[in-house]
């Protein structure tokens, strides 16, 4: 039996959570110089003293760095694999690729966003390989 | 206490002479929590007047020896302890995770519920350098073929026999592509260093290592945050410490570099300068982390063999003035005058880079 660590959600990220809720990955922009970032935060970190303003990320974006996780916490079920992704918005989240045992996983693959749980938390942003359409 | 008292010995220092105290306990195995000062002054029987707890990871007793020199240099005190101790083997109670981040709040909530274990967030680290930059596994495994060399001497190293490349890419994958001996030891141990004056040391028992260059860098705590281009916070401190004790790498002779897991010191060379960014893979294969290299670095077995209670940086304090001394127990580089001692705290949130000299 495993158990998971649900996220413990604030006023500054409740706008992302209701996103994800949606189906949409919310991410933050700052009206200034047009800069994205993330994780949500009350000021914007390219102009202080500017409220940064939400909007809808892609989705898009590719493999940072990746690790596959044998052994790890007792919460979570091994192996797992954690993905830095780079989003096409040029912001780094940190996530779950969900993706077959033993598949090709490498530096820079597209991914997309999908949202599920991970160990029994709410719907949080999980990653998965992009496969390029022709 | 052992700790103290043996650095005092050393020093020819009177416990009663000290009046400065610093020490970093937040971790469980070190069993202090948000009182440790007050606790260790207690228990060390000493009332210090001047005190620090900064608690930035592995290398806070790093930057407790710079923080120990302005205080001095101001007037703060004359004699200040930094010292120690943990026991991550001995501890009796039920142990958390070694996970740096505690709760999924504030900008916890973003990551922790993925499940990032410490030793994933270097590997992190490790990954994206392979894909890169095209540094192997083989590469990484050769700072732990090299450290294992150092250690072997060491009769205080956790291990000594020798291993080889394959013997680290064959032990169990921890957190891809991290294998269990790309990973530190797990050992309880303690340390402490005394500092004062220069003109005080005159008297001391032993002859002084000076602190002659030092610099510090606290940057985040995410691993969202991390620089595009994996630099760390090591770009700020070392140019500080270099700055300051007005020397090149050149005139450094050997190395402590904090080696949590074998990507650690890898990025310090690049952040450091000793090699260019990506070029770290090859500056070890090279063979310049042992004698006749261009850094003889760990000279004690590192973290990798010798010892890693929790929070290195306090042993490679000791180490680099154990080497200036010419008593290094694992590889003494001879005629050592310029020591570097750099350390990490959390995976590259922060870095405290120190130049000893004698």
């Amino acid at each position: 039996m495993t158990k998971g660590m649900s996220p413990v959600t604030d006023v500054t990220s409740d706008p992302f959570w209701e996103g994800v809720r949606a189906g949409r990955l919310m991410i933050q922009r700052c009206p200034v110089t047009g800069k994205h970032q993330w994780y949500p935060r009350a000021h914007s970190i390219h102009a202080v003293g500017a409220s940064p303003e939400w909007v809808e990320a892609s989705g898009h974006g590719t493999i940072f760095s990746f690790t596959t996780i044998q052994r790890g916490m007792s919460a979570f079920e091994t192996p797992y694999t954690c993905v830095l992704v780079m989003l096409e918005e040029g912001v780094l989240v940190l996530s779950r690729l969900e993706a077959e045992p033993g598949a090709d996983i490498r530096v820079g693959m597209p991914v997309e966003v999908f949202f599920g749980t991970v160990a029994g938390t709410p719907d949080l942003p999980l990653f998965r390989i992009r496969e390029e359409r022709p | 206490m052992e700790c103290i008292a043996g650095a005092l010995d050393d020093a020819g220092i009177a416990l009663s002479e000290v009046d400065g105290l610093c020490v970093a306990a937040s971790d469980w195995a070190e069993g202090g929590g948000v009182s440790s000062l007050t606790e260790f002054a207690e228990y060390a029987g000493i009332t210090p007047t001047f005190f620090d707890s900064t608690d930035v990871g592995g290398c806070s007793y790093i930057v407790h020896a710079g923080h120990a020199a302005a205080a001095i240099t101001a007037g703060l005190a004359d004699v200040v302890v930094i010292s120690y101790a943990a026991c991550p083997r001995w501890w009796p109670l039920d142990t958390p995770s070694f996970d740096p981040f505690v709760l999924p709040a504030g900008p916890g909530q973003f990551e922790l519920p993925y499940g990032p274990t410490l030793i994933s967030t270097y590997a992190m680290f490790a990954q994206r350098h392979m894909g890169l930059y095209g540094t192997t596994s083989e590469q990484l495994a050769k700072v732990a073929v090299t450290f294992r060399q150092h250690a072997a001497n060491n009769p205080h190293a956790r291990f000594t026999a020798p291993i080889t490349i394959d013997d680290v890419l064959a032990s169990t994958p921890i957190a891809s592509p991290l294998r269990k001996l790309d990973c530190c030891v797990v050992t309880d141990g303690g340390g402490a260093i005394v500092m004062t004056s220069a003109e005080r040391a005159k008297d001391c028992r032993r002859r002084p290592v000076h602190l002659s260059g030092y610099g510090s860098a606290a940057a985040r705590t995410q691993l969202s945050q991390i620089a595009h281009d994996l630099s760390t916070p090591a770009t700020i401190s070392g140019p500080r410490a270099f700055a300051m004790a007005g020397i090149g790498h050149d005139d450094i002779d050997v190395a402590q570099i904090y080696d949590a897991f074998t990507i650690t010191p890898m990025l310090a060379l690049e952040d450091l300068g000793f090699c260019g960014r990506g070029e770290s893979g090859g500056f070890v294969d090279d063979g310049h982390l042992t004698l006749g290299g261009r850094l003889p670095t760990n000279t004690d077995g590192g973290g990798l063999s010798s010892n890693h209670p929790g929070k290195r940086g306090i042993f490679t304090l000791i180490e680099g003035v154990r080497q200036l001394r010419g008593e290094g127990p694992g590889l003494q580089v001879p005629d050592a005058e310029v020591a570097l001692v750099h350390g990490l705290g959390g995976t590259f949130c922060a870095a405290a880079t120190a130049i000893l000299t004698v």
